[in-house]
């Protein structure tokens, strides 16, 4: 089985190589070559823990390798997978669809033999239907099938994700497609996961579903985050509480400063206009964006209300810019709303990440980079946790305090715990607990 | 150890019943004489699966009786609870606390030795801190703690909920009051169920956290539904795929006419408005109570709609009329705006429910009332089912082919394949799914 993967950013990199590692002959295509020409050199253009080793190991064995030659690469597959961004279209909010319809036309001329033409990338209901069209305009003569089959993983986690996932969503028309999709994914199935076999469009939505339905369960806990704080609550006790309800599970409800990060933003974004247009409006979704984008910016307000109401003049350490820990994705991370209007109000703003400097250098203007946390805390007004990296977790706090020209800490994570942090002598505010809690 | 169950509806008797199963001694309280009369003489006012037999060994084991007097079983009691009705108060959604308030102000004048009162029904935050208040200022010298415990048990599973639940939250920060309620969980605490212990606040949020998550996850799927229907994508592979999401869980992501009952509408409007007083509304929810609002008044226009417009001088059977099954519960249930709708557009409705016939008599006017599935759909032009009772499951077809006018149906809970009903020779709508399957 040969397959070739158009488009080797996170997702198609990753699925390159773990589809390489079942075994599949397996050719990676970017236009950008500088790109291709890291990963020929052995380098590798995004961080991704345990990547490395996945790709030099079947580079070796011969099963993985990298190409700018994109017709090359289609003539001899089996099956072509769309890996394409699909970024949100300025403006509308839509997915822009250029790249995966600009591939399918650069595919359609180079197809040779039967092939199966997947889409990966992350796409709105209907495009499937409008790939087979472009490719049948462009190649009347073509032998092919298209089937869709959103892809799951999550940064950070993005090969165990693709190697054990809960589930495969695979949405195809007719048997030849159905046969060699089986065969590619022959290692989950064995493994027993769930393959679910759908139709194209219910294939497509499936994808989107998930993400808006995480978006929302994100957002509803930031809400009741908010509410916990002016009620007394503690939002961790009220999430183990309903966590524990079987029909509600315990993941995605850690309050935070809003989600970010290259899938949720723009896939919420982009279903909300595909079912206006359809007619028939996800309300709790167009809610669910609105919340989002708007808590973003208030997590500047969080950080100056804590200041005494003004950060004119003052020192602002960053400690976390990725929109996650172990990724240097920085793609609608909360920091580009945070960072920016603080510098607004008059702050000087000092910042650090462990991984994702070099993308935030490309996006945030204005901001002094620390060498390490210690370094960009020193003599700050104020120190601001925004993304929750191990190291962290377990800083020095006597040394944060020395360094510190006043102990406040700002923690949009909740990785500290109110009790010892204030016991500490710092002025703490985290998400969701008050603390002191309030007695009445 | 002795508790005084004060309120003997639902959520009271369920839990009375199960306190006396794990060998505690329960009075189960109630104002409503003709209730108590009922439940002494081993009539259950309320349609519950097992409860029968569970009341019938405590009472006659010693160990569960019932009356009116509430000083007398306070007075006896270590623990006393409070499961009175908290309805949505008229006009501003508000829960209305005067059952509790009340409640609290009769134990109160009859307390006597040290003794928790936990409040079992929902409450809105801040309403365990006002029962405290309002007992102290009745009784000064009164030796108590208030708790929160709020009650998850589902209506048809109330039981087994009871006796095997995800979870127990209870409030409280006094130890007193922790060892207390301790020993009346200890058969659950053996069993290994969490046990949650948190501040009366965070308690008394949890109980309506979980229920406006569950409102949102429902209608969230409604929503999708209805996207499916204008994309030809079937929600329930859409369901079935997030599902496997262990993040999401299969649970909850069924589609229907908007969900109902008892719980579910009063506790998310409730929701709404503490979070507005408190200054952080919740956007979310208001939208879910928005949206579950239109839709069950969209499902009228749904089934006119496959009746091809119009319902005028036509003749509807509709099957069920409780909010889920395995209840006799139609508080809001999406029947209550689905039959008027159809009767205002000119229809007349044919009904049958297998168990909340009694109490949709009341609430509903104007219909026929049948003695059977078949017997509803008798000379109809379409039968509607509302309500996934098991026994309107495996309708026998070629039978409704005949009783029916047209062979038309809507099924508003997808308890059908649509592709067997296109087989069968029925023109046939669900929530959701291409008319006729893949
Ligand atoms: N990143 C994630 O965590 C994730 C997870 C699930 C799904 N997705 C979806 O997968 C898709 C890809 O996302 P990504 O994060 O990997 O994007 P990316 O931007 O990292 O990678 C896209 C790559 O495609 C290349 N490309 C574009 N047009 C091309 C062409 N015609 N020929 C060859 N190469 C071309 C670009 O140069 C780029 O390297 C998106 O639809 C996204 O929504 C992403
Ligand atoms: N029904 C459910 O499925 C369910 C589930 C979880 C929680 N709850 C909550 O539990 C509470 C009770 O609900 P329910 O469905 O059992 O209500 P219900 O209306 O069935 O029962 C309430 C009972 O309390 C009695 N009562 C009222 N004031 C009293 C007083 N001062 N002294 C003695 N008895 C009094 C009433 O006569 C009635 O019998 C509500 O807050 C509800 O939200 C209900």
């Amino acid at each position: 089985m040969r397959i070739a993967m158009i488009g080797t950013g996170y997702v198609g990199l990753v699925s390159g190589a773990c589809f390489s590692e079942f075994g599949v002959d397996v050719v990676c295509v970017d236009k950008d070559e500088s790109k291709i020409k890291t990963l020929e050199a052995g380098g590798l253009p995004i961080y991704e823990p345990g990547l490395d080793n996945l790709v030099v190991a079947n580079r070796r064995a011969g099963r993985l390798s990298f190409t700018t030659d994109l017709a090359g690469a289609v003539a001899e597959a089996d099956a072509v997978f769309i890996a394409v961004g699909t970024p949100s279209r300025r403006g509308d909010g839509h997915a822009d669809l250029s790249y995966v319809f600009a591939a399918a036309e650069e595919i359609a001329k180079a197809l040779d033999g039967y092939t199966v033409v997947v889409t990966k990338s992350t796409v709105p209901v209907g495009t499937g239907r409008e790939v087979k069209h472009i490719i049948a305009n462009t190649r009347p003569d073509a032998d092919f099938d298209v089937v869709s089959n959103p892809e799951f993983l999550r940064e950070g986690s993005a090969i165990n994700d693709f190697m054990r996932p809960d589930r495969v969503v695979i949405g195809i028309e007719g048997h030849r497609a159905r046969e060699l999709m089986r065969e590619l994914y022959r290692p989950l199935y064995l493994a027993e996961t769930p393959i679910i076999f759908t139709s194209l469009e219910t294939a497509e939505l499936i994808k989107y579903a998930a993400n808006t339905f995480l978006a929302t369960k994100i957002t509803f806990i930031n809400e009741v985050a908010d509410l916990c704080e002016r009620v007394g609550a503690n939002v961790h006790d009220v999430a183990k509480g309903i966590g524990l309800d079987g029909r509600i599970g315990r993941k995605f409800l850690h309050p935070g400063p809003g989600y970010g990060g290259s899938c949720f933003p723009k896939d919420t974004l982009a279903l909300v206009r595909t079912a206006q247009e359809a007619g028939a409006p996800l309300r709790i979704i167009e809610t669910v964006v609105d919340i989002n984008a708007k808590r973003k910016r208030a997590m500047a307000d969080v950080v100056i209300e804590t200041c005494g109401g003004s950060v004119a003049g003052k020192t602002i350490a960053i400690l976390g810019l990725t929109f996650k820990p172990n990724t240097d994705d920085m793609r609608d991370a909360p920091s580009l709303d945070i960072v920016p209007a603080l510098i607004e109000a008059g702050a000087s703003v000092r910042a650090f990440d462990p991984v994702g400097m070099e993308e935030a250098k490309k996006l945030l203007s204005g901001v002094d980079w620390g060498d390490d946390a210690y370094a960009t805390m020193q003599d700050a007004d104020a120190l601001v946790i925004v993304t929750e990296w191990n190291e962290f977790r377990a800083l020095d706090l006597e040394r944060v305090k020395r360094l510190l020209k006043s102990p406040i800490l700002v923690d949009l994570r909740n990785i500290y715990e109110p009790r010892e942090i204030v016991e500490q002598g710092f002025t703490y505010r985290s998400i969701g607990r008050p603390y002191p809690p309030r007695r009445d | 150890m002795r508790v005084a169950m004060i309120g003997t509806g639902y959520v009271g008797l369920v839990s009375g019943a199960c306190f006396s199963e794990f060998g505690i001694d329960v009075v189960c309280v109630d104002t409503d004489a003709d209730k108590i009369a009922r439940l002494n003489r081993g009539e259950t006012p309320i349609f519950e699966p097992g409860l029968d037999a569970l009341i019938e060994a405590n009472t006659k084991s010693g160990r569960l009786s019932f009356t009116t007097d509430l000083a007398a079983a306070v007075k006896a009691a270590e623990a006393v609870f409070i499961a009175v009705g908290t309805p949505s108060r008229r006009g501003d959604g508000h829960a209305d606390l005067s059952y509790v308030y009340e409640a609290a102000r009769q134990i109160a004048a009859a307390l006597d030795g040290y003794t928790v009162v936990v409040t079992k029904s929902t409450v809105p935050v801040g309403t365990g801190q006002e029962v405290a208040r309002v007992i102290r200022e009745a009784r000064p010298d009164a030796d108590f703690d208030v708790a929160s415990n709020p009650e998850f048990l589902r209506e048809g599973s109330a039981i087994e909920d009871f006796m095997r639940p995800d979870r127990v939250v209870i409030g409280t920060e006094s130890e007193r009051a922790q060892a207390v309620m301790s020993e009346l969980y200890r058969p659950l605490f053996l069993r290994e169920t969490p046990i949650v212990w948190t501040a009366l606040q965070t308690a008394e949020l949890i109980k309506y956290a979980a229920n406006t998550f569950l409102a949102t996850k429902i209608t969230f799927i409604n929503e999708v539904a209805d996207l499916c229907e204008r994309v030809g994508a079937n929600v329930q592979e859409v369901a079935k795929a997030i599902g496997l999401d262990g993040r999401i869980g299969a649970k909850f992501l069924h589609p229907g006419p908007g969900y109902g009952g008892s719980c579910f509408p009063k506790d998310t409007r409730a929701l709404v408005a503490t979070a507005r007083d408190a200054g952080a509304p919740l956007t979310i929810i208001e939208q879910v109570v928005a949206v579950n609002d239109a839709r069950k008044k969209q499902m009228a226009e749904k089934i006119i709609d496959a009746c091809g417009g119009s319902v005028a001088g036509k003749t509807i059977a509709v099957l069920g009329l409780t909010f889920k099954p395995n209840t006799d519960d139609m508080r809001e249930s999406a029947s209550l705006d689905i039959v008027p709708a159809l009767q205002d557009a000119g229809a007349t409705v044919r009904a049958y429910d297998p168990e909340g016939m009694d109490e949709a008599k009341d609430l509903l006017n104007g219909l026929v009332w049948c003695a059977d599935a078949y017997d509803a759909m008798t000379g109809a032009d379409a039968v509607a089912i509302l309500t996934e009772w098991n026994q309107f499951r495996a309708l026998d077809l070629g039978r409704m082919k005949g009783l029916l006018k047209e062979p038309l149906m809507i099924d508003l809970r997808n308890i059908y394949n649509p592709a067997e009903m296109a087989a069968a020779g029925f023109r046939y709508t669900s929530v959701g799914r291409p008319e006729n399957g893949i």
